[in-house]
């Protein structure tokens, strides 16, 4: 988007800083999201406290970034495509956040899983596949922040009805096993915190699409059906 | 974006600039300027030196007429009357007397605080002390200086600060009801402070009076209007709402401008 | 930069002692040029008075010339002085501020107002014997109006005037524009900001260019010798005011006159030497009064622009 420059460099190499620090911080959460994947599949605890040492990094990214943006609007007064900019990124960021979040509660309950002895539930490929349609749609968010690519925000927008469907087949999955044997409800209700992560690390993905479009055509798609989608804000005064 | 915003045609009409051009001599300063300027609201006018947004301020009070060799074309229609400002059988004292301008320097005369803002009553041939004690005092209030110099009215006005002075300017321009203010880059004398307090009066003037400001400091612009106009070499590149003009303009040249990008 | 950043603090400090060598030098030779005239004027003042005071007393003043130097006085050359410059005032001052203020606030800007300008400016520098000789002509031969008072004072008011439509002029300009444009941006009309706010505000220095005018005026010789001023004269004008109504009375303005300049020429050109020392007293009390009016000059404009500032 920003073919021209400002007058001022320094505010230029400040936005590009906001920019790719949201990208880098974006790439150490997708690692961190595969690596708890992995934790859950294999319980190697090793790479769990990974995991949990990754985190930190995650959050001191966030008030490092959130800090930028709010010396940027402090001594720059963004207006326009800057300004939808920095709030843009400053929200995208608290949903990177979350994920991080996200990611650690899935080690918790992959610990939990594995450290019990007794019957377990084959439904590790399941799951694994809807953990990796939910990192794919973070790259992907990656991708259209990195590229300010509204088409393919609005893609992932679209495609987080499949993490959904996912869920809830996990959950139907999770219902019968419990049914057959009681022992199993434990595991099964620890599954379902996985599954629920997984599921609200896809939400977070389509809500840094969302950024996206606002950044791009400055309208506010949040809790809008996909008509409003279309950068129809133009007509709404 | 705090108040849904109502469609621009619900919004009462106070002027309309329509088809207007300017020339100084035979340079055109002003090219095609269409614009409405809605009632009770502050409208700003932006845009680089030269842009012609100063020109097109003093257009609506005919200051140009004070000058040989300036000539318009098109018309500026007041509101409700839609009375062409600009046609040749309008006398310009007429206009000056139904519409006020602020000045970019503060510029009270060399006279008393009550003499300047009586003055323009004054020449409205009003002189009973009383009426002009009344009108002085409601003027002075409503350009928040009272308090500061009620006990002082026969002080020169140049013994004032720079913000109070503008603040008088302002009540001389109010005293005489206009339907119209017209700021001339109010602020561009005055230190932060003191423009920071004219800021929050034209705010609270909008309540009373409808409002045209020139400003070169954007985020003033921001701050005070409802309306927006961004003007680039004597021609109108948008106008719209002051919100919608600095959140996502339309025009790739206002976005460059108000971003400070090149252009 | 770069460059200028490595040069040695002492080369550079060499430079700045170079150039406030340059500001001390300048100083001294304005305070010599200013010494120079100073120290002139004062030798001249001080001569002057040396030489004529044993003839300032206050006989000197009420006394009417005499072929008796020691009995001689300035009266009937001090009291023509001033009455001529009284109608000089009466006569300059509406004139040029009128024809000030025309030309800066109503003249439109084409070639005639041009050549009126051009001609102004020539007209200062017109000698003053010329104007005599068009006063000659015009005043006394063609208008009938006589060697009198008021020939004397219009002519000197036509020598001023471009002194005096200068100055107005210069003072009216010296008001901002924005002060202007404030009035009128309040719907006053021309006269309106002529009358509140050009003449008042430019009124000090009005009033500086009409005495300076005057002063000038007063040590006029040539042009009043040119119309025909006595040189000895032992009677007054009719006094201006009288004691049956309408108690004024304008006969004064036909009278002949003499004026100071032409008194002090006068005794000058006697062989007697008394006579030089009533020239000197004269001449200091000449000199005396133009620095009185100078002094009023410059009291009013501070007086009136105390209360005018933008």
């Amino acid at each position: 988007m920003p073919h021209s420059e400002h007058f001022s460099k320094q505010y230029d190499s400040d936005l590009e800083d906001v920019r790719s620090r949201v990208l880098q911080m974006g790439g150490v959460v997708e690692a961190q999201i595969l690596a708890a994947i992995e934790c859950f599949s294999s319980g190697d605890t090793e790479r769990m406290t990974e995991v949990t040492d990754t985190e930190l990094r995650v959050n001191a990214y966030e008030v490092d970034i959130d800090d930028l943006c709010v010396h940027i609007v402090a001594r720059r007064q963004p207006a326009a495509r800057d300004l939808r900019l920095i709030m843009g990124v400053s929200k995208a960021v608290t949903d990177l956040e979350r994920m991080g979040d996200e990611a650690e509660k899935i080690t918790r309950m992959a610990r939990l899983i594995h450290e019990r002895k007794g019957p377990q539930i084959p439904l590790q490929a399941e799951v694994r596949r809807s953990g990796d349609l939910a990192v794919a749609q973070l790259r992907h968010a990656l991708d259209a922040m990195a590229r300010l690519d509204p088409d393919e925000a609005e893609r992932i927008i679209s495609e987080d009805a499949l993490i959904d469907t996912e869920f809830r087949g996990i959950l139907r999955q999770l219902i019968t096993f419990m049914m057959e044997d009681p022992r199993t409800i434990s595991t099964a209700l620890e599954i379902i915190w996985v599954a629920k992560a997984i599921e609200r690390i896809g939400d977070h993905a389509k809500n840094i699409a969302e950024q996206v479009i606002y950044i791009v055509r400055g309208t506010d798609v949040r809790h809008t059906g996909k008509e409003r989608r279309h950068g129809v804000a133009d007509e709404e005064h | 974006m705090a108040e849904p915003k109502p469609a621009l045609d619900t919004l009462p009409l106070k002027a309309r600039a329509s088809a207007l051009d300017f020339y100084y001599g035979d340079f055109q300063a002003l090219k095609k300027i269409d614009m409405p300027i809605y009632e009770k609201r502050v409208t700003a006018l932006i845009g680089p030196s030269g842009c012609g947004k100063s020109t097109f301020l003093r257009c609506f009070n005919r200051m140009h007429d004070l000058y040989p060799g300036n000539r318009y074309v098109g018309e500026i229609s007041l509101h409700p009357d839609n009375v062409n400002l600009l046609d040749k059988s309008v006398d310009p004292i007429e206009v000056r007397m139904r519409l006020s301008m602020v000045f970019q320097k503060p510029n009270p005369f060399p006279k008393t605080i009550f003499e300047n803002v009586a003055y323009g009553l004054r020449v409205r041939g009003v002189n009973r002390r009383a009426v002009l004690e009344e009108k002085v005092e409601e003027a002075l209030r409503a350009a928040a200086l009272w308090n500061e110099v009620k006990d002082r009215l026969q002080d020169m006005a140049f013994n004032l600060s720079g913000g109070q002075q503008q603040r008088l300017c302002i009540a001389r321009a109010l005293a005489t009801e206009p339907e119209i203010l017209l700021f001339d880059e109010p602020t561009s004398a005055l230190d932060p402070i003191a423009t920071a307090s004219i800021e929050e009066l034209i705010t609270e003037l909008k309540q009373r009076v409808t409002i045209l400001i020139v400003t070169h400091n954007m985020q003033q612009a921001a701050r005070v209007s409802d309306f927006t106009a961004y003007m680039y070499i004597g021609e109108l590149v948008e106008f719209g709402w002051t919100d919608d003009i600095f959140i996502k303009p339309k025009n790739p040249q206002t976005e460059a401008y108000i971003t400070g990008r090149f252009g | 930069m770069a460059r200028m950043a490595r040069k040695d603090i002492g080369e550079i400090r060499g430079i700045i002692a170079r150039a406030k060598r340059l500001d001390v030098i300048f100083g001294v030779v304005g305070v010599l040029a200013l010494g120079l005239g100073l120290l002139t004027f004062a030798t001249l003042f001080v001569d002057m008075a040396l030489d004529g005071y044993s003839r300032l007393t206050p006989d000197f003043f009420t006394e009417f010339p005499s072929r008796h130097a020691e009995r001689a006085g300035i009266l009937s050359a001090w009291v023509g002085t001033t009455l001529v410059m009284l109608v000089t005032a009466c006569v300059a001052v509406p004139l040029s501020v009128a024809a000030g203020i025309y030309l800066e606030e109503y003249a439109p800007r084409n070639w005639i107002t041009d050549i009126i300008e051009i001609n102004i400016a020539n007209l200062a520098g017109v000698p003053s014997i010329i104007y005599g000789l068009l006063a000659l002509g015009l005043f006394v031969y063609e208008f009938n109006l006589g060697q009198s008072i008021l020939t004397a004072g219009l002519t000197l008011a036509l020598l001023i005037l471009p002194v005096v439509i200068v100055a107005t002029r210069e003072a009216i300009r010296s008001i901002p524009s924005h002060i202007r444009e404030g009035a009128y941006a309040l719907g006053a009309t021309k006269w309106q900001v002529v009358q509140h706010h050009i003449l008042p505000y430019s009124m000090g220095g009005i009033m500086t260019g009409v005495i300076i005018g005057m002063a000038r005026a007063i040590g006029e010789t040539a042009p009043i010798i040119t119309i025909g001023a006595l040189t000895f004269i032992a009677f007054l004008p009719a006094s201006p005011v009288t004691g049956t109504f309408p108690f004024l009375s304008f006969e004064w303005l036909q009278s002949p006159f003499t004026v100071m300049p032409i008194q002090i020429f006068n005794w000058t050109s006697r062989p007697d030497p008394n006579f030089h020392a009533n020239a000197a007293a004269a001449g200091f009390v000449l000199v005396l009064m133009t620095l009185i009016m100078n002094g009023l000059a410059i009291w009013l404009r501070y007086r009136i622009r105390r209360n005018i500032k933008w």
